[in-house]
């Protein structure tokens, strides 16, 4: 009696009005008919969902994929099939929860769309035309190229093994580490860029500069909290949001939202304060303001822990920060500042949340030392209910046998960016520099995991070029992307359901190291990362360290004075010596060697393993876990050691204001007839990787423009019109949401939606991207990406 | 193998009591002999028409189910109930005028019983041809209604007792061909009775229900006994106006003018009727029904079924005294038009308010009234329910003779 | 054989709609916007930028009820509709003719149709999933990030849900229609 509700069905019924025409390119194209039979492998289920059955069933642990936060679940595999994900209840940090997209994770890893063989690129970039290959080929493809594209080999020699002629990026993820090790440490390329320079690294870059550590909240303890901008309602992290929301509504902890949007953190409030964009700052240190003038500080503490702390406060004060200052500037009435910054420094445990989201306005490292030096004036740090620190469980380090190239060349990036970041650089001054030809030599190939810059970096306009300038780009990942679309060859890799990854250690005032499990083995012909990690340095190795024994005169030395095969082996030469045990056996190695043998059993068992688990772990009620007893929680770790930076010489000595300064360039303002775009999230989608989820696309089907209703209503829209963004960049057309939850002069549009790889038949075409829309603008200090700082026209269609 | 003789005895018992029940022999060849008028031609091109409908709806159903339909999750309840309604509602109504004669001994009304008995059944099996198509499963109502019945469900009432109902009716209808007029008149009670239960619970099934403040209560199944009389004296004349082509004998027309004052006493309590039930709903203030019940005042059917079902029909039986029978004839096609739009507005109006007042998707809009636009092949099966009716009807009146039996 | 009851922590809601995606994948549910058998509601949050009403716009997490005095029950002409050994409202599909009185009559929109089975569709606790492998919790219960829902037997004096009902004020949905809802709201 069952029958299929097939997507494409699901499609018409539904979601059809929102996804516009085309046809696949041919049947070259990624997927032939004689493709998509084959998804009915016997391990592929032939519905979208699954009912549990009452059967045998496996229950294996593994870590969420869907996003960065990594809770913990048990997936139920039933005759081959993942029927279900559940949470752990065993892991501190995601507290026996999955959200919506950890549930549909199972769609995720039967997406139909899903990259399923090896592809090499036969038609032009950007066509979608692609052959079959075997894994062989396509390393093979990668190594000596084809007729279509350079490969490795020739283009090193080229440039006479100049190593940094390879760029390479990697979206956040467990499997991240083995990618850099390959390309970074391995191929011998400094030019890396990932998630990091376009998420949120002035938060942490502030709060590290000013207080040590990018904080952990104890929300079971804290009573007032400020939350700015951060989303945790609709952008979920673990365990923030599960403990906060717990408590918000008259139930313990008063809630302040400073946000330019109405969000669903803003329903959890008590109050809610429309800020103009970008100007938090103002707000912050006109609150700083009142707390001097009032002498409201702790300042016993700040006395003892303070860096530059009377220099601070001379500046505030001498600045004239008053909330009466700051009010035109950040739209908060000065009464309300007054109000809230008063109450929070009486509050018990107040707590300013630190984060977490991306760095919407230039001032955002200003912006965060700000917050946390007005969190150290209450004193509410290194202490329940406030900031913790927490006592991370510390894995052994790893070491990786790298070969040094003398050819290499060091990365660039550093144009506009007072301190740049060696690690992982700045992806807009990264691309930006190439396009403008400021790269003091050529970089010709990208290898890309994982990350989809085509609707992640701002101005997708010129990523589009970026890519098409390479003469080799690779791309490892699981769904076709619209990145993926320009790869001249494509290697599909196992969903995060189908790999066992890295042991990790998370959280800080309850730690607990946690291990991803396959579920099920790697459908199709995908691999696991690591296994193409392993396979691709063992096919590279030698025909590479030829071109190297060519041009490189410190390994001709080695080789004369030791022998080729020595060197080759004892320097790291041999790249795939980082790989010689699978991820299980050495995840097993790891953790038996540091917590011993019983810990592995119960990490594997599991999923999860801290000191003590056994003993502490216990349920408290149907919906509670004790992880650690109360008196056994790492709230205070810090002692005497913590510090409170206020002034920090350093930045100065680079042109950056060594204390949170305002100045009137940031000041909002938005030409009569234009918007400013602002995106963000809801809690059923993640980034433009979770828009194919059939799951999740029933729950949203695309994405809307926020519109102010008077204004729409002026302009003759109505939900569900057609209208046009438009930048300086770029435009997009999505359907309208008139809705008074926003201001007047903004607009606002959830990130991921736009696809415009037809190789997605739910994310294609569907809404706008934001990414083609922003400005690549950048702020000054790391040279992160600026996401709040375009104006549009909106036009209906 | 002694069984099966016995069942071939029944199978001769029955064929030998069918022989007895008066009919003509007729083959195709005489159905497809009729005067060839305009009129007659575009009413049996019509009936082709509808019929091929309904096969075509019927066919796009079986294909594709429920999602062929109109109907949603807020609204589940489409136009073939209102058909289905439309339909039953007259086989009623023919039930009671035809009763009028031969079960209360009106001698006027005699002349119509017959006719008016054989319309009900008529107009009864087209509203089972449509609701066949509306329930998912009618093969497994039949098993379950009878094995777990549910007795404190209108539904269940109503279905069982219309299904005695069409029995006793086809009986009756029966003793009225052998002129065996006590026992009609016995079943014909009978059948009365049990299709007056039958349909107030038709209306029950709408007053049961306790979150449909603007359905539940007394009011449904009251009104459409009311209803009923009214639809099926429309019938009456439209079928004596194609019977006698307009020309009506002495004795049809004394007995259409009684219809037609009964009618205009009906209308005038119907009217009232629903003046009382607006005002009430109206002034009430109790939100679900005040709010619905304004609302209704603001849409199109609303004011199809009061001037179409009612008003006109009203006001030409007003304007002669009830003397205009003619008149009356094409008042009371009008008034089937209303009388449709009556029970589309029945069911429809039921739905009118969600039940889910929040928004549960991010990006919809607040709930306001539920929307219902019927379906092609909705729209195809009702048409066809017609045609299979009027088809009925046609082989009724060349299988059989509908007129009253001059001597007796 | 227990009285399964539901208590709904609602003020914790954040309107993530895990519960919706953990039940449709627990239980086999169909996607499609209209087949739902758990759902957030929100209302239209009121007033006009920047003073808008923080309280119109709270969240509500619902699904069937599962009423004591269940009107699709008694509406139900087959008896497909019935309550089970451990007062769930269940539906036999094998029994259900589709004809929809339950849906009309359900003052809590709680019924679909499952275009699998082309019968009546609802939440069933889990009876035949969770609770037949015997767990103790609910897909939507075991999920929630902040742990709306707390699922048990209310006929037992020292369920957690016991517990939470007699400490804790709490509120039924429709209350006055008599439909004696074993969901509880708790304020």
């Amino acid at each position: 009696m069952e029958v299929e509700i097939s997507r494409r069905r699901f499609l018409q019924g539904s979601v059809a009005l929102t996804v516009v025409g085309g046809t696949m390119a041919g049947t070259t194209a990624l997927f032939s008919e004689e493709e998509k039979a084959s998804s009915a492998s016997p391990r592929v289920p032939k519905t979208v969902t699954t009912k549990t059955g009452t059967g045998k069933a496996e229950e294996i642990p593994f870590l969420c994929g869907m996003c960065v936060n990594k809770c913990a679940g048990f997936a139920r595999v039933e005759g081959g099939i993942i029927t279900k994900l559940d949470p752990n209840p065993y892991f501190p940090k995601s507290r026996n929860m999955l959200c919506p997209r950890g549930n549909a994770g199972i769609q995720t890893a039967y997406d139909p769309d899903r990259l399923k063989y090896p592809l090499v690129r036969i038609g032009k970039r950007g066509s979608g035309k692609y052959k079959r290959v075997s894994w062989e080929e396509a390393y093979d493809a990668i190594l000596n190229g084809t007729k279509l594209f350079k490969g490795l080999k020739q283009i090193l020699d080229e440039e006479k093994d100049n190593r940094a002629t390879i760029g390479y990026c990697n979206g956040e993820g467990l499997s991240k580490e083995g990618f850099e090790t390959l390309v970074g440490q391995k191929l011998g390329s400094p030019n890396y860029v990932d998630e990091v320079s376009i998420c949120l690294e002035t938060a942490g870059g502030g709060f590290f500069a000013t207080l040590g550590v990018y904080p952990e909240i104890d929300f079971e303890h804290s009573d007032y909290l400020i939350i700015s901008g951060a989303n945790r309602a609709e952008a979920i992290i673990t365990p923030d949001t599960m403990d906060m929301f717990k408590r918000t509504k008259g139930r313990g902890i008063k809630t302040v939202c400073i946000d330019p949007r109405f969000t669903n953190t803003a329903a959890k409030a008590d109050k809610w304060l429309p800020v103009n964009p970008g100007t938090d700052l103002a707000f912050v240190l006109a609150m700083t303001w009142v707390v001097f003038n009032e002498k409201l500080q702790n300042e016993a503490f700040m006395k003892k822990y303070g860096v530059g702390y009377e220099e601070y406060k001379k500046h505030i004060l001498s600045h004239k920060y008053t909330p009466e200052w700051a009010e035109p500037i950040c739209g908060i009435k000065a009464k309300d500042i007054y109000t809230i910054a008063r109450e929070f420094m009486n509050a018990e445990a107040p707590v300013y949340y630190p984060g977490r989201r991306s760095i919407f306005s230039p001032n955002d490292y200003q912006l965060r030392r700000a917050m946390a030096i007005f969190q150290a004036l209450s004193g509410n740090i290194d202490k329940k209910g406030g900031y913790i620190y927490g006592n991370p469980i510390i894995l052994p380090p790893e070491y990786v046998n790298a070969p040094i190239y003398a050819q290499a060349k060091p990365r660039f990036d550093t144009e506009g960016i007072a301190f740049p970041t060696l690690k992982s650089g700045s992806w807009i001054v990264f691309r930006n520099m190439i396009l403008e030809g400021k790269n003091p030599y050529p970089v010709r190939v990208m290898m890309m995991r994982k990350h989809n810059p085509m609707m992640s970096v701002p101005n997708t306009a010129k990523t589009r070029k970026f890519l098409e300038k390479m003469d080799l780009n690779v791309m490892i990942d699981i769904l076709p992307s619209d990145t993926a679309m320009f790869a001249d060859v494509i290697l599909p890799e196992a969903s995060y359901l189908e790999r066992t990854s890295p042991v990790k250690s998370y959280g800080f005032l309850e730690p607990a190291i946690v291990q991803r499990k396959a579920a099920i083995k790697p459908l199709y012909e995908t691999k696991e990362p690591e296994v193409i990690f392993k396979e691709l340095a063992e096919k590279l190795a030698k025909p590479l360290f030829e071109i190297s024994k060519k041009y490189d005169k410190d390994l001709q030395e080695q080789i004369k004075l030791r022998g080729e095969e020595k060197v080759f082996e004892e320097d790291g030469w041999n790249l795939a010596d980082a790989w010689e045990k699978p991820v299980h056996e050495k995840n097993k190695e790891i953790v038996e060697k540091a917590f011993g043998p019983k810990a592995w059993e119960i990490l594997d068992e599991k999923g999860v393993y801290y000191p003590h688990m056994e003993e502490y772990h216990k349920q408290l009620n149907p919906n509670e876990f004790q992880y650690y007893p109360k008196n056994r929680r790492f709230y205070s770790t810090m002692g005497d050691k913590k510090r409170v930076i206020c002034k920090y010489d350093h930045l100065a000595t680079r042109g950056i204001d060594p204390m949170p300064t305002w100045h009137d360039e940031w000041k909002f303002s938005v030409p009569e007839g234009k918007f400013r775009v602002i995106t963000g999230r809801h809690a059923q989608f993640t980034q433009s990787g979770t828009t194919n989820n059939a799951m999740l696309r029933d729950l949203i089907p695309t994405n809307y423009l926020w519109i102010n209703k008077g204004v729409a209503k002026k302009m003759g829209i109505e939900f569900g019109d057609m209208v046009e963004i438009k930048s300086e960049v770029g435009q997009g057309k999505l359907m309208a949401y008139p809705t008074e939850k926003i201001a007047p002069n903004q607009v606002f549009m959830l990130h991921g939606f736009g696809s415009e790889s037809r190789g997605l038949e739910l994310a294609y075409g569907n809404g706008a991207n934001d990414a083609a829309i922003l400005k690549d603008d950048i702020e000054p200090v790391f040279g992160a990406a600026v996401m709040h700082s375009t104006n549009v026209e909106i036009r209906k269609v | 193998m002694a069984e099966a003789v016995t069942n071939e005895g029944i199978v001769a018992k029955v064929k030998a009591f069918l022989a007895t029940i008066p009919h003509n022999k007729i083959t195709l060849r005489d159905l497809l002999n009729y005067p060839k008028t305009p009129v007659n031609n575009f009413i049996a091109l019509l009936t082709v028409l509808f019929l091929a409908f309904f096969v075509i709806g019927v066919g796009n159903y079986l294909i594709h189910g429920h999602e062929a339909y109109g109907v949603t999750r807020e609204h589940p309840w489409g136009l073939l109930i209102a058909v289905y309604i439309f339909f039953v509602v007259s086989s009623t109504g023919l039930c009671i005028v035809g009763s009028l004669g031969d079960v209360f001994g009106f001698k006027d009304f005699e002349v119509i019983s017959k006719r008016a008995i054989f319309g009900s059944i008529v107009t009864i099996l087209s509203g089972f041809a449509v609701i066949a198509f509306e329930i998912g499963h009618p093969i497994r109502m039949l098993i379950w209604n009878v094995l777990t019945p549910g007795l404190r469900s209108a539904i269940w009432w109503m279905g069982t007792l219309y299904g005695l109902y069409l029995t006793f009716m086809i009986i009756e209808f029966v003793f009225l061909l052998k002129h065996d007029m006590r026992r009609a008149k016995i079943f014909g009670l009978i059948g009365l009775l049990v299709g007056l239960a039958a349909h107030s619970n038709l209306g029950g099934v709408f007053g049961f229900l306790n979150t449909r403040l603007i359905s539940q209560g007394v009011f449904y199944p009251t009104y459409f006994i009311l209803t009923a009389f009214i639809t099926g004296i429309y019938l009456a004349f439209i079928m004596m106006g194609f019977r006698y082509r307009l020309n009506f004998p002495e004795n049809i027309r004394k007995m259409l003018v009684g219809l037609a004052k009964i009618q205009g006493l009906l209308l005038a309590i119907l009217m009232f009727f629903e003046t009382w039930k607006m005002m009430t709903a109206i002034y009430g203030g109790v939100p679900g029904r005040s709010d619905v019940a304004e609302h209704i005042l603001t849409t199109w059917p609303f004011w199809a079924e009061v001037l179409f079902g009612m008003l006109i029909p009203f006001l030409i039986i007003l304007k002669s005294k009830g003397q205009n029978v003619t008149g009356m004839f094409w008042g009371s096609l009008i008034g089937m038009v209303g009388i449709f739009f009556m029970r589309y507005d029945l069911v429809h109006d039921t739905q009118l308010k969600p039940l889910q007042m929040m928004e549960t998707r991010v990006y919809q809009l607040p709930p306001e009234w539920v929307h219902y636009t019927p379906s092609v092949t909705e729209i195809m099966i009702s048409l066809g329910g017609l045609g299979i009716c009027i088809l009925l009807y046609y082989i009724g009146t060349k299988l059989f003779n509908l007129d009253a039996d001059t001597e007796h | 054989m227990a009285r399964y009851g539901m208590a709904l922590d609602y003020k914790n809601c954040i309107n993530c709609k895990a519960c919706e995606v953990a039940c449709k994948e627990e239980n086999g549910v169909l996607l499609g916007a209209d087949k739902h058998r758990i759902w957030v509601g929100v209302n239209e949050i009121e007033g006009v930028w920047p003073n808008l009403s923080i309280t119109s716009s709270s969240f509500l997490p619902s699904q069937c009820q599962q009423c004591d005095n269940a009107p699709c029950e008694e509406v139900c002409p087959t008896h497909a509709t019935y309550y089970d050994e451990n007062g769930v409202v269940r539906v036999d599909s094998d029994k259900c003719i589709l004809c929809s009185y339950c849906m009309n009559a359900c003052p809590y929109d709680a019924r679909y149709v499952d275009d699998r089975t082309v019968t009546v569709d609802k939440c069933t606790f889990c009876s035949d999933t969770r609770l037949a492998r015997g767990l103790t919790t609910t897909a939507c219960q075991n999920t929630c990030p902040t742990k709306v829902r707390t699922f048990g037997d209310l006929d037992d004096p020292e369920s957690e849900i016991s517990i939470l009902l007699k400490t804790r004020d709490h509120f039924s949905l429709k209350a006055n229609l008599g439909t004696e809802p074993k969901l509880f709201y708790l304020t």
